[in-house]
């Protein structure tokens, strides 16, 4: 346990989570130091990030390929281009080798592709089954960070700068060349166009942002089966040396149409994977979302939605994990996506508890919502360094500061919903 | 033929009371479990050799026991009898099977439950009336000791409120019975020796009474039901299985078989009163069942509602109603069946019976999707939704009873739709909602568990679907019993009258 107890020089906290709280000053996660916690969460990390190997390829591939196409019937199948497509944290040629192993798709990705969880067959068949990486899964992450916006940075305000609408025309018009159809509907209603353009943006946004974290989690699987984390701090703190060593990664657009690369953001525009990707990701998808399908009947004349889309509670901090195995709610996909890639010793975990393989998905949902605790601890962690002191500052001032902001952070906890209280506890599968 | 179907359980019940049970053992529950298939299918065959031309008892079997009293050894089955008793060989198989492995004194308790069996059987196929009376008393005791030894907490309480019930029922039918054969003359007990044309209608209707009174106490109606809700919530729910699906027919069977049958002139007579008693019957079990916080007793009420169906179609004893009245019987064991299996199956596994505690028992993965979605099934079939028996059942005894009691039929009617909101309250509370994440780490149920009530419902969805599959052996003998009765004697009482000629009744 490389976690270290706080100097007693400011008094306890009296908030609610003042444990969680004291664990965070002393360099924790909120997520308790157990070694069944570091198993579960390295597991999970690994098991996500085969299909996140998917995710940030066919994301890239939409925004650049697919693009505008009106009927994208065949946007999940991904060419040959894009698996083998290089990723800037893995392999030799990597800008920074996050990741020991190879910079192209990962084996098992491939492996599952080819044959999925039937046989080897068709492409189509593959897809129409929904024996496949669910791409659903990834865009429900996208639309909520679309549909969110304005959670700080530069890159929304960015989407209606008149140099973006321009980009954003020339790539349309150079899409739709020869087409007189879409490029009089492009005529007709611009803003439409432009605001699917939009999104496309959030897709390379989310990609580029995904390119990072896959890399991430192989290295802390590697490390774990290494025997390199000691906790969960280690763990933690490994997210936080990432963070600030990939921050500054520029965040882009471009679009090739026709052999021609169209630069709708370009990467001279300064935008960085910190602030335009990673903060607005974990606002939108952890703590804030929409409800998803199927997991929550809401009523918003009856104010059971907030007003406010700041307010909004409906993430994996947040997600009542149980209803995991409804047809079509875009958690139950992601589930199914990690379950084709757990490791043995998790799988041999979740055998021990409640129903063994028959409620895996949700035993391995519980363990993906602690994980995600652990990552937001690290963003948490990574703003206090950036924004506040250290953590062994003699200041006592400036230990009240952290207080503070660690308090305010886990403020947004005390809602019913929050899940912060239920992995506290080990039984909670 | 018939005897086989009495003589197996009780053996069986003495071989299994002797089994050597070593640790672990599931012997008994095996032995039981052979049997009762055995008798099912034996009795199933026994209904494909029902000659379906015949209105009268067939597979007769006649040994004089004890002549100087009139005791016969006199057995026999027709279409209303051999149904019934096939419905009990199946439900026993579902009791025994859905009892849980490991239960106390194993030896004792599938010997009591064979013993329940070759009761019941011998009951319904009994034709002489003494005969019936002492097959009745024996079921009594076994399911006395099943409810008090394996029930819940104030399962001694249940099971002494049941056998006083009971005993009273059965010595009113006794007393009933003697009645019929002194007043009579008849030589023996034996049903066809029986004649009551000749008896005043003074003494019909005291002996009508006592015949209904005794089993209006064991189908039950209201107000002789008070007995049922605590009997059927304390016993196990393999054993209110058997009291709901099988030990309540024995009171419908012997209405129509000794009321309908023997006295068809004064049964016109009460049949105005029969009515309403029904339709009270089904509305109070119906409003009951809405005002129940715990699924079993809401099961319990809902059971005493559909039994008044029963008594309505009875009581307009017109050849359809008839029909639908023993269909309806037939229907209702399967439903009950199910219903109690299900209950079972949701508080063995989520530990608590109250519909303010349970939710979300739809979830596909942490909750119990395939008992919740045979539980709406159930639901359904009770409700009286097409495609399923119980629409089957209620849609004869409505259209076979409205020409007669129109108002009366139209109670049921509205009841019927007073199922279908309790089953929602129940469907809503239990299977949908938000799963309690602090509670549900439910076991799983696992395919062995399931089998009985998919068994049941198939048989539910199958006879929905095709009902002439059930109803066909039964209409010969309940065409035979309704056009037993001298029509032109019937009297079309109007409701209004019916009621102002009661109240100026209670006036006096």
């Amino acid at each position: 346990m490389s976690t270290t107890l706080t100097p007693a020089k400011i008094p306890p906290s009296q908030h609610e989570f003042a444990d969680v709280i004291h664990r965070l000053e002393a360099g924790g996660s909120m997520l308790p130091d157990t070694p069944e916690n570091l198993m579960q969460i390295i597991g999970i990390y690994k098991a996500y990030a085969v299909p996140m190997d998917f995710y940030w390829r066919d994301l890239l591939y939409i925004a650049e390929r697919v693009f505008l196409d009106p009927f994208p019937a065949f946007k999940y199948f991904l060419p040959q281009e894009y698996l083998d497509l290089h990723n800037h944290y893995a392999g030799d040629d990597a800008d920074l080798r996050i990741w020991r192993g190879e910079a192209t798709a990962h084996p098992e990705l491939l492996a599952f592709m080819e044959k999925g969880e039937t046989f080897k067959g068709s492409k189509l068949f593959h897809h129409l089954w929904h024996d496949r990486i669910n791409m659903e899964f990834a865009e429900a992450c996208m639309r909520a960070m679309l549909w969110h916006q304005g959670m700080g940075g530069r890159f929304y305000d960015y989407l209606e700068d008149p140099e973006y609408i321009a980009n954003a025309d020339r790539a349309i018009k150079a899409y739709f060349k020869g087409n007189p159809l879409m490029l009089g509907l492009y005529k007709l209603f611009p803003n439409m166009f432009y605001e699917k353009v939009r999104e496309l943006s959030y897709y390379a946004n989310l990609g580029l942002f995904w390119e990072v974290m896959a890399p991430v989690f192989f290295e802390m699987s590697d490390i774990y089966d290494e025997g390199g984390f000691k906790g969960v701090p280690d763990a933690m703190q490994f997210l936080v040396n990432g963070i600030f060593a990939i921050a500054g990664r520029p965040i882009y657009h471009h679009v090739y149409i026709r052999g021609e690369c169209y630069e709708i953001i370009p990467k001279s525009k300064g935008f960085t994977w910190l602030y335009e990707a990673a903060l607005p990701y974990v606002e939108a998808v952890f703590y804030r979302t929409a409800p998803f399908r199927g997991t929550k009947s809401y009523n918003a004349q009856a104010q059971q939605v907030p007003a406010e889309q700041k307010d909004f509670h409906y993430g994996i901090l947040y997600a009542d994990v149980f209803p995991v195995g409804s047809a079509g709610i875009p958690p139950t996909l992601l589930m199914q996506d990690m379950l084709h890639f757990l490791p043995q010793y998790l799988i041999d975990y979740y055998q021990k508890y409640c129903r063994g393989e028959d409620d895996i998905l949700i035993q391995l949902g519980i363990t993906f919502q602690r994980s995600m605790y652990n990552v937001t601890s690290a963003v948490i962690q990574a703003l206090r360094t950036a924004l506040l002191y250290p953590l062994d500052d003699p200041n006592p001032k400036h230990l009240m500061k952290n207080r503070q902001f660690f308090e305010m952070q886990m403020d947004r906890f005390k809602r019913p919903e929050a899940r912060l209280r239920d992995i506290q506890n080990q039984e909670y599968r | 033929m018939l005897t086989a179907l009495i003589l197996v359980p009780i053996i069986g019940a003495i071989l299994i009371g002797f089994l050597p049970t070593p640790e672990g053992s599931n012997l008994p529950r095996k032995a039981a479990l052979a049997i009762a298939i055995g008798l099912f299918f034996y009795s199933f065959w026994l209904l494909t050799q029902l000659d379906l031309s015949q209105s009268g008892v067939q597979f007769t079997e006649y040994l004089t026991w004890a002549k100087p009293i009139g005791l016969n050894y006199t057995l026999g089955v027709d279409g209303l009898a051999l149904p019934l008793v096939v419905l009990n060989g199946l439900l026993t198989w579902v009791a025994i099977y859905s009892t849980r492995e490991k239960i106390h004194r194993p030896r004792l308790y599938y010997s009591l439950v064979l013993l329940v069996n070759a009761g019941v059987t011998g009951a319904f196929v009994a034709q002489n009336l003494l005969l019936f009376i002492l097959f009745y008393e024996l079921e009594l005791i076994p399911v006395y000791f099943l409810i008090a030894i394996w029930g819940g907490a104030k399962s001694q309480y249940a099971a002494t409120k049941f056998l006083l019930y009971t005993a009273v029922s059965g010595i009113l039918i006794l007393a009933a019975f003697l009645g019929i054969a002194w007043l009579c003359g008849a030589s023996s007990f034996d049903l066809a020796t029986i004649s009551t044309e000749d008896l005043s209608q003074k003494s019909q209707l005291i002996l009508l009474s006592l015949l209904l009174v005794g089993f209006g106490i064991k189908i039950p109606l209201v107000p002789l039901h008070t007995w049922q809700p605590d009997a059927y919530v304390e016993s196990a729910p393999s054993v209110a299985i058997l009291l709901g699906g099988i030990l309540a027919k024995l009171g419908v069977y012997g209405l129509l078989r000794f009321g309908l049958e023997l006295f068809p002139e004064t049964w016109h007579l009460v049949s105005p009163g029969l009515a309403i008693t029904g339709s009270v019957t089904v509305i109070y079990g119906a409003l009951s069942a809405i005002a129940q916080k715990d699924i079993k007793r809401m099961v319990a009420y809902s059971s005493i509602g559909h039994m008044g169906y029963i008594l309505v179609a009875a009581a307009a004893s017109t050849e359809l109603s008839v029909l639908g009245g023993v269909a309806q019987a037939i229907s209702h064991g399967l439903i009950l069946a199910l219903l109690f299996e299900l209950v079972g199956i949701v508080e063995d596994k989520v530990g608590t019976r109250e519909l303010d505690v349970l939710n979300g028992l739809m979830n596909p993965v942490r909750g119990l999707p395939l008992v919740s979605a045979l539980l709406i099934t159930a639901g359904m079939a009770s409700a009286g939704i097409p495609g399923l028996v119980g629409f089957a059942a209620e849609f004869l005894v409505f259209q076979g009873s409205f020409s007669i009691f129109p108002i009366c039929t139209l109670l049921c009617i509205f009841a019927s739709g007073l199922t279908a909101v309790y089953f929602v309250i129940l469907l809503n509370r239990t299977c949908f909602g938000k799963l309690d994440n602090k509670l549900a780490y439910y076991p799983r149920v696992v395919r062995s568990e399931q089998i009985p009530a998919l068994v049941l419902t198939a048989i539910i969805m199958v006879l929905g679907i095709h009902p002439t599959w059930l109803v066909r052996w039964i209409e010969p003998t309940t065409d035979a019993i309704a056009q037993s009765f001298h029509k032109p004697k019937i009297v079309a009482i109007s409701q209004p009258n019916l009621i102002a000629s009661f109240g100026s009744d209670l006036d006096r």
